[in-house]
């Protein structure tokens, strides 16, 4: 240890307090150079708060941070950037009509005397590209890569602009099994470099596998710096939140003969003339759930979207049951028509879908159910009725809010999620198309949200759950079927699937379904 | 959150406060630069404040450039920029006044002939803005592109059809040519006050009624909220079943015919014919004062007014050689200064939530208190 | 909507408050002593208020022209002089405003340049009996007549006609333009009297046509750039001639007349010997002469001496104040012949209609 050169970053005593709270109270990390360093903690422990001070967006209130042994002070994440510290941030800080190019090059264009020099840029790129395995083609449209892509584009930027030290914030969140491994070999690639990784997550079994050091946070300050190899899962997450970890599980099945949502045939061809579904069927029952495991981008978003209505399907048809099991053809259906029908709908990207940020939380209720009671009455908005069921959703799904007039950019992720799923859930939803409704959110959360799609799925709610949370997906289904390239290419049992079997499939490398 | 604090209030005054005072004094600095008191800047604005004529033109501008700010809010709300809201006025006041000047409109009774006039001007408003609109879901073109080239259309149209041979009339001797003399049934009455030579335009009432509508329809109906909603996130509204393209039109329409009232007030209560010196430009105005106003129906109301008295000012001050233009230089400051002040305003505002939101936080339940 | 709407009420309701708090207590100052007028000579009895059009004193067009009449009255006679400007787009109420605060202001001898002022003028008029008004442009009855006001009006059609002989005379290729200003009746009167003046030369004359702006647009009488580009088609499409009744627009047609070495005809004044236009004046071969500044001098010395009369007063050829320049030379040729034409008006025997 001794011959070991100056910590990449060290943070001491650290604290920071917002008015009436403490967000972080003496914080001290140590990240020796070239090395994965993992932050983990609940949601609103604190460390979206600390990477912030890291990054130049916040100023501590008492503490030093040193970069190479020597202390520095960030007004900006300008500052931060020129002292080699890069940001990916959870939600993703793209242009959806630029391309990848474009993107990495925004705020640092390259010039050539007072041309911009977009070949030397595309050059650059490529190098970083296949240097460390991101497959980032710079010609592409961002509007069309998945989320997965998106985020590679994102460390991509970061490393465009020459930063050492790379913090990633809940990176694994948006990655399948196999994409989770590749972001692994590129971080010890990165690693390799000489390069330093601050890892925040709460997936403990990743931070075990890559991490070689892990911090655990709190109530906003550092509880133990341990070391993979000393501690076990379960461990990990006692100190994260002082007790067992939920499992998710159905007990008994609730699957019933009665047929809610049935998908024949249903093709979507993309923007570029792909087929980007191809020949989906498939019935979900009253009280089923059906998990759909895929690699992100395979169909999974477009699936949705078809469903919802959001986009229109080239071929097929879709029939919804509602409780007294009369069929209906909603193939050519309204969103709003299927929604009245009882469709509720957690979408995968809340930002674009979810929620409206620069709205409050009662409106956000409102939204998708604009329709209905307790949100209208005709033709007006029923301010009193939202209102009062947006305070029932609050306090039944423990979104952390001081008022349901704060608006919706103010809470954190998990807590929007939450609301998001409260919302969804409301009035009797006769199934519900839940993508990743548990990402992002905390334990304590995930275990709720769990129970909540339990209990209404006993009362004969039918789910469509879409997850890259493997455990989640075998847990919470009573189906499970895998997307590959559009198509359904296999079909498991959850009760006898393993993670890997699933896994295989995913990429194509398991039997053909 | 939003209640009515100490702290809440003076963070409501501040944006526009500080805006005001720092445009009074880049004004200050600019008359002192080009060697005039500003103190004769204020004599001037407090003589014409004192002057009731000055004021009833001031609240008479303010009435058309109320309206005009609603019908540019209407688009604001879902992002859409009707920067078309001055084609569409003039070519509404021209047609309607052409029709309201019409000898069979004589036989109406007076209710019904203002009403009728009133009525066309909103659809021709409407109808006018409806191209942008269609061209916006059909085509994908840019509400901004269509609406100004159908400026510049209506400009052309108007002039075509303001002819003695086809909508106007030419009276020996002058030069100014427009519409037929609305007779005085057709004519809305003002309100005499007292000392001022011009009176107060009885569409005043109709500015007022539009607000109030405004108001309710925006944040009390089903349709205010997807027009917000839409504005906020438009991929997050089709999510929620909001039908965008239909919310694009009904704007559109919506803000096309308050665009039609425009010119209302002055064409019933003042000038009773669409001529060559109708009042021009009203459109960016409108736009500049739903800036200032935010959108909000009594705070477009408070920014119509300051616009109004800003710009009656105007004569007052070249009485007392103070150049007039100095009110195009405080209005654009003021403009200006508001935008980056409410931003400012905004962001202090979103840390203070999110601090709120952090003490929120402080305590972690417990799994068992959750699952519980 | 649901940010507050108390608070901004009551801020702006501050805003406005402090603003009216600060004239409020600025009010104790003046309001003894009145509007104090701040320009112009020691009063010498008469009091002159000049209310111009849109772009005012310095618009090197038809303003200019109303103020240089002004001049040279206040040096003659030295009056207290006080001058107001319009503003783009402002209503009737604004140019009210502005006539009744100069009779409040104690100027008793009062001119609104341009016809925009004749609903106002009536209206004030009709107040002040005891105040002297004057029109210039406009004489609609009902409407700006009264006993004391005096419509001066001009027959541009006529001065138009001789530039048009002129331009028909001097054309080699048959082909002349007129580039109008802005598309109103008063710039129609221009084109009007060009155009038959054109044909009663050569009836198969080609006039072109174009107006820079329509109304309510009127930056037509000042953008060069316009006129540049509108004679440059007008060239290129055989024109060798072009008449530009575009007031400060005509700068951008004498420049490519130049360029393409063609010539230009000017209008108002006679802008052969503008300053302004020195670098461009050898095209110009002949001006349209409108002398508005006569007119406005006429008037003011009428009041001076008391002989006042209310009512139309035509300037035409035959009157004076419409004529056409020969600065320059460049007509000396075809003077005779345009002369010829200007007796036949001035007897009658050609009647050069204002509309078409």
């Amino acid at each position: 240890m001794s011959t070991e050169p100056p910590a990449a970053v060290e943070l001491t005593g650290i604290t920071k307090r917002f008015p009436g709270v403490i967000a972080n109270s003496d914080v001290n990390i140590t990240v020796r150079a070239g090395t994965v360093h993992a932050i983990v903690g609940e949601n609103g422990a604190g460390k979206s708060t600390l990477m912030k001070i890291l990054y130049g967006m916040q100023p501590p209130d008492e503490g030093t941070i040193a970069v190479n042994g020597a202390p520095v002070s960030f007004g900006s994440p300008a500052d931060a950037i020129r002292a080699g510290i890069g940001m990916v941030h959870q939600h993703f800080m793209l242009a959806d009509n630029l391309t990848v190019l474009e993107n990495v090059v925004l705020g640092s264009e390259p010039r050539k005397g007072v041309a911009l020099d977009f070949a030397a840029a595309r050059a650059k790129i490529r190098d970083i590209s296949d240097a460390y395995g991101l497959g980032v083609h710079p010609d592409r449209l961002v509007d069309d890569l998945g989320v997965g892509e998106r985020q590679r584009v994102e460390i991509l930027k970061v490393l465009y602009r020459g930063a050492r030290v790379l913090i990633l914030d809940e990176p694994t969140a948006v990655l399948v099994p196999q994409e989770v491994d590749e972001l692994f070999g590129n971080l010890r690639e990165l690693k390799a470099e000489g390069l330093t990784i601050l890892f925040i997550s709460h997936k403990l079994d990743e931070v075990l596998s890559v991490a070689d050091d892990i911090t655990v946070i709190r109530r906003g300050t550092t509880v133990a710096s341990v070391s993979p190899s000393d501690v076990t899962a379960r461990e990990l997450a006692e100190l994260m939140v002082g007790s067992a970890l939920p499992v998710p599980e159905l007990r008994d099945s609730t699957v019933t003969a009665k047929p809610v949502l049935t998908v024949k045939n249903l093709t979507v061809t993309g923007a570029d003339g792909r087929l980007v579904l191809d020949d989906i069927s498939f019935t979900i029952h009253a009280g089923e759930v059906l998990g759909i495991a895929g690699v992100e981008g395979n169909g999974q978003a477009e699936l949705v979207e078809a469903l919802m209505g959001i986009h229109a399907p080239n071929a097929g048809r879709v029939t919804l049951g509602d409780r007294a099991g009369n069929q209906r053809d909603i193939t050519r259906a309204s969103t709003r028509h299927r929604r009245e029908a009882g469709m509720g709908y957690i979408p995968e990207d809340r930002h674009r879908q979810g929620v409206l940020l620069e709205a409050s939380l009662w409106e956000n209720r409102v939204l998708g159910h604009q329709t209905r009671p307790p949100n209208n009455r005709g033709p007006l908005l029923d301010r009193k009725g939202a209102k009062a069921d947006t305070r029932r959703i609050v306090s039944e799904y423990d979104v952390r809010t001081p008022s349901i007039e704060v608006n919706a950019s103010a809470l954190s992720g998990g807590n929007q999620q939450k609301l998001i799923v409260g919302r969804e859930m409301s009035g009797r939803p006769v199934v519900l198309l839940a993508s990743h409704p548990t990402r992002g959110v905390d334990v304590g959360a995930q275990a709720a949200i769990w129970d909540h799609i339990r209990r209404a799925r006993a009362q004969e709610l039918a789910v469509l759950l879409i997850s890259a949370d493997l455990d989640e997906l075998i847990g919470m289904s009573d189906t499970l079927a895998v997307i590959l390239r559009g198509r359904f290419v296999a079909e498991y049992d959850p009760r006898t699937v393993t993670p890997e079997q699933l896994g295989s499939a995913m990429t194509g490398a398991g039997k053909e379904g | 959150m939003r209640k009515l604090t100490p702290r809440s209030v003076l963070l409501g005054l501040a944006a526009p406060v500080g805006a005001l005072v720092f445009a009074a004094v880049v004004s200050a600095i600019i008359l002192a630069v080009t060697g005039h008191a500003p103190t004769d800047a204020v004599d001037a604005m407090a003589r014409a404040a004192e002057r009731p004529r000055t004021l009833v033109n001031a609240v008479n501008s303010a009435t058309y450039y109320y309206l005009a700010a609603v019908a540019v809010a209407i688009g604001f709300r879902m992002k859409l920029f009707n920067i078309g809201v001055d084609g569409q006025y003039r070519l509404a006041a021209l047609l309607s006044a052409a029709l309201a000047g019409a000898a069979f409109m004589e036989q109406l009774p007076s209710f019904l002939r203002i009403t009728v006039t009133i009525v066309v001007a909103m659809l021709v408003g409407a109808a006018w803005a409806g191209l942008a609109a269609l061209l916006k879901v059909t085509r994908g073109v840019s509400e901004v592109i269509s609406t100004i080239m159908l400026n510049a259309v209506a400009t052309y149209l108007v002039s075509y059809l303001n002819r003695p041979e086809r909508l106007a009339v030419s009276t020996a001797g002058s030069n100014n040519i427009g519409t037929p003399k609305i007779t005085e049934g057709g004519q809305v009455a003002g309100f005499t006050v007292e000392g001022s030579s011009s009176k107060l335009f009885g569409l005043i009432f109709l500015a007022a009624a539009v607000g109030v509508l405004y108001w309710f329809v925006l944040s009390r109906t089903r349709f205010g909220f997807e027009l917000k909603a839409t504005g906020l996130s438009e991929s997050a509204a089709v999510a929620s079943g909001v039908n965008v393209k239909k919310m694009v039109v009904l704007s559109m329409l919506l803000s096309g015919a308050v665009a039609g009232l425009v010119g209302m007030p002055q064409l019933l209560g003042s000038s009773y014919s669409y001529s060559l010196d109708f009042p021009a430009g009203l459109g960016f105005i409108g736009i500049a004062v739903a800036l200032l106003g935010r959108n909000h129906p009594i705070g477009m109301a408070i920014a119509a007014l300051l616009w109004g008295f800003l710009a009656n000012t105007a004569n007052s001050f070249d009485t007392s050689g103070i150049p007039r233009e100095i009110v195009d230089i405080m209005q654009g400051v003021i403009v200006l200064s508001v935008v980056v002040a409410y931003e400012l305003v905004r962001r202090y505002r979103v840390r203070a939530e999110q601090h709120a939101v952090g003490g929120a936080l402080g305590r972690t339940k417990t799994l068992e208190e959750v699952s519980s | 909507m649901r940010r507050t709407r108390g608070v901004r009420l009551a801020a702006a309701l501050l805003a406005l408050g402090i603003g009216l708090a600060g004239c409020g207590a600025k009010n104790n100052d003046t309001g003894s002593g009145g509007g104090t007028p701040t320009s112009g000579a020691p009063a010498a009895g008469l009091k002159i208020g000049l209310a111009y059009d849109i772009g005012g004193r310095g618009d090197q067009s038809f303003n200019d022209s109303a103020a240089r009449g002004l001049d040279k009255a206040k040096t003659e006679f030295g009056l207290d002089v006080k001058e107001l400007e319009a503003t783009a787009g402002e209503t009737e109420a604004q140019k009210e405003d502005r006539l009744r605060q100069l009779v409040e202001g104690g100027y008793t001898t009062v001119v609104a340049v341009g016809f925009a002022y004749a609903e106002a003028i009536g209206k004030v008029a009709k107040d002040s009996p005891e105040v002297k008004f004057a029109i210039i442009d406009d004489f609609t009855d009902g409407v700006d007549t009264g006993a004391n006001i005096a419509n001066l009006t001009f027959a541009e059609q006529e001065g138009s006609f001789l530039v048009g002989v002129a331009a028909a005379l001097k054309s080699k290729t048959g082909n002349v333009g007129f580039v109008g200003g802005v598309n109103t009746p008063l710039i129609q009167k221009f084109e009007v009297g060009y155009t038959a003046g054109v044909k009663a030369v050569k009836a198969d004359a080609t006039v072109q046509v174009k107006y820079l702006t329509q109304p309510p647009d009127f930056t037509g009488f000042n953008d060069p750039a316009k006129g540049e580009t509108a004679a440059k088609g007008m060239f290129d499409a055989g024109a060798d001639v072009v008449y530009a009744a575009a007031g400060g627009s005509g700068n951008g047609v004498f420049k490519t007349a130049k360029a393409n070495s063609k010539w230009g005809i000017g209008v108002d004044s006679d802008q052969y010997n503008q300053p302004a236009l020195a670098e461009v004046k050898d095209v110009i071969i002949t001006s349209m002469i409108k002398e508005v500044d006569v007119a406005v001098y006429d008037f003011i010395s009428s009041v001076k001496n008391g002989s006042f009369k209310a009512g139309q007063k035509v300037y035409d050829l035959k009157a004076g104040g419409i004529d056409y320049a020969t600065s320059g030379g460049k007509i000396d040729d075809i003077k005779a012949k345009i002369d010829e034409y200007k007796a036949k008006i001035v007897s009658g025997e050609i009647k050069v209609a204002d509309k078409k």
